[in-house]
Parts: structure tokens; C-alpha cells; sequence
């Protein structure tokens, strides 16, 4: 049994109750500049779109999903908001690595499992997470949190299924993190 | 007076470079919370790690009491702000799916993003998941198209559809997130697991 | 101090300010005190009977004559093609995209000049655009273009030509609408609602 005193938090973070309020404020910017809070999903869409256009623009031109994007959506889909947001992420991300000396290329697994398992299973979660977050109408950062901030019932409702499902499902995985 | 946007104090292309910043502003909290990690975000699920539950409704009830505030100040317009709408089948069946896509592969979009960014592999190919995900999502369309769309209820606030004003809602949010931290305080300290 | 505690003690009372004061203020007043009383005192928001009639007769399209009396009196006589914002539901969301557009020219109008005359004070402190006022309202219309008087023989042409036109609005014109149109004053609302394209404030696209 690991004894309280020997578990040594190895990595410095950010204390979460200072980062929860500094999220706010970002997302309390975005609202302010653009009238949207944050997201993340609606980039990959966007890329799908691109992709799909430039390998099978027929297929695109035609299949009802993609025209329906067109429709809403003059332009390139690369030239929205979220795509401009995204590549803010990963700049920003890549500096607070950085700084803090996380930058690492590794598979970050629990030690009971092998890395291919972990990377099976973060395919799998991934492709979950696309297509729900396509029929969610966002993932938890535009759905759940901007929601919440403007009180969209649809927001909290994705939220509650999203928290609640991983709770009800946490058994079956339990080997892959503790 | 906000949105800068929509009363045209920004092009629409000082609109992108923005978010572009906000982007960078948005990632570097996220990383420095320790959001790129999948390990800290499955934590919640299990007590030992409840970064995820407090970061998530601190930042929900700063920036809902922020665009309270500045309302009142009139500092923003609320009803030119985007509020998401209401498909209540599938933003349920969107949810629950993505709860398991989450469990599963300990990331969600924005996060995942944070992973990759500081080299984490799993991230990248939770990234490449998310792709063909969407792909999966926009080749079926047809098969799930009236199920996208149905019981489209508008674009209620909870406040309304509770007969609460935004402004009691918020202080009911702000009670049960304080409760909800406490808690997760006690389960920390209950199931703590090792770092790896 | 833990950081729960710090966060606690300063989010709480915020949360109590916000609970506490009452409904939010996303319609304020565009225009300073000293804009408005420009505004107000150039009378630049009136236009005569005869400017109405005018259009009315010509079937301008961008005209939209807007009835603020009670709905009662409205189902009683309207002027032809009015919609009815009663005074007291001025506010209401419903007539906000009425309102607040910059296509239609919306000409408001009551028995006198006073109760139109305020309806458009508030919605030009509220920077709605392209509302105007009929002077006189229905009392000034009566006089003039329903009963419009003989002016003598030895009176400038321009009176006779006036009189003239006012008879021919008169005649054309029908005397208004007497409740021939739906009988409930939501339904002439409905029917006349025009399909709008916001101009300008576009809600914002946002998701995902």
C-alpha cells in the first residue's frame, strides 16, 4: 500500500483553482471580442471538410453534410475561428511546456499496461470523441464550458451525459489508469 | 460595448488574429493546469486527480459571472452573444458517446491539442481518432440526420427554463461548484494514486 | 490560506451582488441626454398626414405604420396595412425585430401626436433607427385627410391643390381599415409581420 507521505507530486502545476479562474477570463475574452466562447471540435470539422474537398471535392460538393457546411460557411472552412483558436492551443500549450520543462515525446501510460494498449485505446476514444462530439454539436470545451457560461440548457445536458457516462463506464477501464 | 465584432470595432479579420491569441492564452492555462496530461484528466473519474472538476467550473462560473457583470455594466450585449441551442436527442446521445470516447481515451479535443503540443504520443493519436471520427460522422450523415436534428427546442437558458433569473441561477452554480470542490478535496486525499 | 478558501470568500459575494440585483440592462440607452435633446427638439422625426397619405397611396413598400394604442381601439379602425405595438408592450421581444431595423421606415402613430411621440422616444434612446411619427396621429388624419376642409375659392392654389389631394387620399384610402382584416389583434400582427433581413447586428455564429 502507498503510504500517504511517500507519493511526491513529481511535475509542478499550476494550482487548478488559479487556472479555472484565468480559463474564465479567456473565455470571458472571447465572449467579449467575438461574441462565441471557445471550442475545439468544430476545427476538426473544419479540416475533415478541407481534406475530404481536396482528395474527393466531387464527394464533397454532393454529400449533404458538407453542403450544408458550405451553406452556413462562406469561404474556406480553414478560415474560421475555431481553426485560428486551435493553432493558438497548440502554440500556447507548446510554451507552457516549454517553460516548465515538459516537453517530451513519449506515450503517457499507466506502468500495468503496455504503450500499444494505451494507443489502442486513445484511437478508439478518439474516434468516440469525433463522432460524438459531431452529434453533440461540440466536445467539452464548446459545449460543456462555453455552455455553461451562458447557461445554454443544451450545454449542460451534453455536459451531465459526458461527466456522467465516463463516471458509469470508469469500472470497465479502471486497468488502463489506476 | 461588446461583442467588439458585432459592433464593428474589429474586422473580421482582426477577429481570426484574435483568436488566434486567445488560442495561445486558452493552451497555456490548459497545459499549465496540467490539462496535457491524460493521466490527470481520467483522474476524476477514479478521485485521485480532480483537476478537471475544479479548473472546469471555476473557468464556468468566472466567465458566467464576467458576462453577468459586464452586462450590468453594459459592457457587453448578451443577445448578440451565442448561446449553444438545444437538440435534446443528440446532444444526450452526443454526450454519452463522447463520455465514453472520453474514459477511453482520457483526452477531449482541446486537451488533446495541449498533449500533442508538449509531444505526448497518445495525443496525437487521439487527434488522428477525432479525424476519423468526424469523417465517420459526415460519410453517415444521411443515416442520422433526422436524429441530428431532431427536438430542436430553440436556444433555452436553463435560468429560463428553471424560472430562475441568471443572476440567482449563477449563485446556485457557484454553491454546488464550492460543494462539489470540497468533495473532490476529500477524494484526493481518499484514493490518491502514484504519478507515472 | 488554501486557495479553495480565497476563491470561496471572493466569489460568493459576487455571486450574491449578481443574484441580487435585478435583471441585467442589455437594452441600455444609446444616446446621451444632451444627444436625445438634439434630437428631439430638431422634430425631424414627424411626418404630416399628407407625407403618409402620400406614401400609403403610392404603396411604398418600406412604409410600416405602427398602431401604439390599446388593441382594442385598434380592432376598432386602423390605418391601412398598421401592425398594433400597444404602448405598454413597446419592450416586449416581440416587437424588438420591428423595432430595431434599418429596412422599413416604421411611422408610429395614436390618437394624438403624444402617445406615438413617446413610443419613439424610447426606441430612439435605445438607438432603433428609422422610427418616425405621424403629427397629429388619427385626430390630425381625420381632419385633414378624411375630412378635409373646403378651402374658399379665393384661398392660394397650393391650399385647393392640397385639398384636392387630401379628398382623392381620402377616397382612395378608404377611410382606413375597419377591422375587416383577422380578428385578433395577434393575428394582424402575424400576417403583417415583414420578413426582415437584419441589417447590422448580426447575432454572432458560434458552436462546436
Amino acid at each position: 500500500m502507498v503510504k500517504k507521505e511517500q507519493i511526491a507530486k513529481t511535475t509542478k502545476y499550476l494550482n487548478p483553482y488559479l487556472g479555472g479562474v484565468l480559463l474564465g477570463l479567456v473565455l470571458l475574452s472571447a465572449f467579449f471580442v467575438s461574441g462565441r466562447g471557445l471550442g475545439a471540435s468544430g476545427a476538426i470539422k473544419s479540416t475533415v471538410i478541407t481534406t475530404v474537398d481536396a482528395i474527393a471535392s466531387g464527394h464533397a460538393e454532393n454529400a449533404k453534410f458538407y453542403k450544408e457546411d458550405a451553406k452556413t460557411h462562406e469561404g474556406s472552412p480553414m478560415k474560421s475561428w475555431l481553426v485560428f483558436e486551435m493553432a493558438g492551443v497548440i502554440v500556447g500549450g507548446f510554451l507552457s511546456g516549454a517553460l516548465a520543462g515538459r516537453l517530451k515525446l513519449k506515450v503517457e501510460h499507466s506502468p500495468k499496461i503496455t504503450s500499444k494498449r494505451r494507443l489502442a485505446f486513445a484511437l478508439a476514444g478518439g474516434v468516440l470523441f469525433g463522432f460524438g462530439s459531431q452529434l453533440g454539436r461540440g466536445c467539452t470545451s464548446g459545449s460543456a464550458l462555453t455552455g455553461m457560461a451562458v447557461i445554454s440548457m443544451g450545454g449542460f445536458i451534453t455536459m451531465a451525459c459526458i461527466f456522467g457516462t465516463a463516471f458509469a463506464l470508469a469500472y470497465f477501464f479502471r486497468k488502463n489508469w489506476i | 460595448m461588446g461583442p467588439l465584432v458585432t459592433y464593428e470595432f474589429i474586422s473580421q479579420d482582426t477577429n481570426l488574429l484574435l483568436a488566434f491569441i486567445i488560442g495561445i492564452g486558452f493552451g497555456f492555462v490548459l497545459e499549465s493546469s496540467g490539462f496535457s496530461s491524460s493521466r490527470k484528466l481520467a483522474g476524476i473519474f477514479y478521485g485521485y486527480d480532480a483537476v478537471v472538476l475544479k479548473v472546469f467550473f471555476t473557468a464556468a462560473i468566472t466567465a458566467m459571472l464576467g458576462l453577468l457583470f459586464f452586462s450590468l455594466f453594459g459592457w457587453i450585449d448578451l443577445e448578440l452573444v451565442y448561446v449553444n441551442p438545444t437538440y435534446l436527442y443528440s446532444a444526450i446521445a452526443g454526450g454519452v458517446i463522447m463520455g465514453a470516447g472520453f474514459i477511453m481515451g482520457g483526452y477531449c479535443p482541446g486537451t488533446s491539442f495541449c498533449g500533442a503540443s508538449i509531444g505526448k504520443i497518445d495525443a496525437f493519436v487521439f487527434i488522428g481518432g477525432l479525424f476519423l471520427g468526424v469523417l465517420l460522422f459526415a460519410e453517415g450523415y444521411p443515416l442520422w440526420e433526422d436524429f441530428f436534428k431532431a427536438q430542436f427546442m430553440g436556444y433555452p437558458k436553463l435560468s429560463e427554463v428553471l424560472g430562475l433569473s441568471d443572476g440567482i441561477f449563477a449563485f446556485i452554480l457557484i454553491l454546488m461548484a464550492l460543494g462539489m470542490f470540497w468533495v473532490a478535496e476529500w477524494a484526493e486525499k481518499k484514493f490518491p494514486q502514484p504519478e507515472y | 490560506m488554501k486557495p479553495r478558501i480565497y476563491l470561496a470568500l471572493f466569489i460568493i459575494p459576487l455571486g450574491m451582488i449578481i443574484a441580487a440585483v435585478p435583471q441585467n440592462v442589455t437594452r441600455p440607452y444609446k444616446l446621451t441626454a444632451s444627444q436625445m435633446l438634439a434630437v428631439a427638439n430638431s422634430s425631424s422625426q414627424f411626418l404630416s398626414p399628407d407625407e403618409v397619405a402620400d406614401f400609403l397611396i403610392q404603396k411604398d413598400p418600406n412604409l410600416q405604420l405602427i398602431d401604439v394604442r390599446t388593441p382594442d381601439e385598434f380592432m376598432k379602425f386602423s390605418l391601412p396595412g398598421a401592425i398594433n405595438i400597444p404602448l405598454t408592450d413597446l419592450l416586449s421581444d416581440e416587437f424588438k425585430d420591428i423595432l430595431d431595423q434599418e429596412i422599413k421606415m416604421n411611422v408610429l402613430y395614436s390618437n394624438g401626436t403624444l402617445q406615438a411621440n413617446e413610443a419613439w422616444m424610447i426606441t430612439t434612446q435605445l438607438g432603433y433607427k428609422n422610427n418616425y411619427v405621424l403629427q397629429g396621429g388619427l385626430n390630425y388624419w381625420a381632419e385633414t385627410i378624411m375630412n378635409p376642409t373646403v378651402p374658399a375659392s379665393t384661398n392660394p392654389d397650393e391650399e385647393i391643390a392640397k385639398y384636392d389631394f387630401r379628398k382623392g387620399a381620402s377616397m382612395a384610402l378608404g377611410g382606413g381599415a375597419e377591422s375587416s382584416a383577422p380578428s385578433s389583434s395577434t393575428d394582424t400582427q402575424s400576417a403583417a409581420k415583414p420578413i426582415i433581413k437584419k441589417a447590422g447586428k448580426k447575432k454572432v455564429q458560434g458552436g462546436c
